[in-house]
């Protein structure tokens, strides 16, 4: 119940960030509307580093302890970074068309890390697949999702090591966070659809932590169902060899 | 396309893949409880599990 009401305050948070994006806030004096894409552009960026960052300190925390609920956290947060990446993406997209030119540029660093990002999401999504072994398929999730997170610092100093068509930071040290260069209403703009993403990037979360708990219930019965099969199955057979001496 | 037609498809994909997600998390995790259920209901109705296997 109280899940599904933060479920709802999401909603809400996203549809009154989505009005105040397109409706309140002026357009950009350079970048015109297309500056709009830029609040879920960067909330969904963040958040999917974000998810990614948990199933590293999750996949971490199983290799440490042992423990499937960790790697239920870390398999919810690698499926949810996934979208955020790939929305991310999109919008990134949509914005660089109008501004840039072009919806895309694989020589631009923080671009391609991005995708790389992504790539890796995805990749630890099927190598889940891989294995029918809760115990084996966790350790080398765990293995690639701390891969995976390496990327992320490389994609947040990608700007500033290398010279691309992405600009540097916006909120990239302190002194920028306390006295931002955009304007105030941009400001608030993002900072408001960040918090909206964030609830419901925490609705999503718990709604696939349950799934993935479910899921590996029925599965570990499932496997438990066959193994008792097998025993009987060797026992009728067993019985079946001493009758037939 | 102009710049709102860009920004159209920019928040229609991000705001509907979001909502899309979370209903067909819905739904998957409904039939998921359903499972269980149904499995709870099989072990409860089969008896106490036999340890003579």
């Amino acid at each position: 119940m109280k899940t599904r009401i933060l479920g709802f305050v999401g909603l809400a948070a996203v549809i009154g960030a989505a009005v105040f994006g397109l409706v309140v806030v002026p357009a950009d004096l350079n970048q015109g509307d297309a500056q709009r894409i830029m609040y879920p552009h960067v909330a969904s960026a963040w958040l999917g580093e974000l998810s990614f960052g948990v199933t590293a300190l999750a996949g971490i925390g199983y290799l440490w302890r042992r423990d499937l609920r960790l790697d239920a956290i870390a398999h919810a947060a690698a499926e949810v970074g996934v979208l955020f990446t790939a929305f991310a993406i999109w919008g990134g997209m949509m914005w660089g068309r109008p501004v840039w030119g072009v919806y895309w540029q694989w020589e631009d660093p923080r671009l391609a890390t991005t995708a790389l990002l992504l790539a890796l999401g995805i990749g630890y999504l099927l190598l889940r697949r891989l294995s029918d072994d809760p115990a084996r398929r966790a350790t080398r999730a765990a293995v690639v999702g701390i891969i995976a997170a390496l990327d992320i610092p490389i994609i947040h100093f990608s700007v500033i090591w290398w010279r691309g068509l992405h600009q540097t930071p916006t909120f990239g040290d302190p002194s920028k966070l306390l006295n931002p260069s955009a304007p105030g209403l941009f400001v608030i703009a993002l900072m408001g659809m960040l918090a909206a993403f964030t609830i419901v990037w925490c609705y999503l979360m718990i709604r696939r932590y349950q799934l993935a708990r479910i899921e590996w219930q029925i599965e570990e019965h499932g496997r438990l169902g066959r193994i008792s099969a097998a025993r009987r199955a060797a026992a009728l057979n067993a019985v079946v060899q001493e009758t037939s001496e | 396309m102009t710049d709102v037609g860009f920004v159209i498809a920019g928040y229609a994909v991000i705001l509907g893949g979001a909502a899309l997600y979370a209903i067909a998390l819905g739904r998957r995790l409904r039939a998921a409880r359903e499972t269980s259920m149904k499995i709870r209901r099989d072990a409860e109705a089969a008896g106490p599990p036999d340890r003579t296997a």
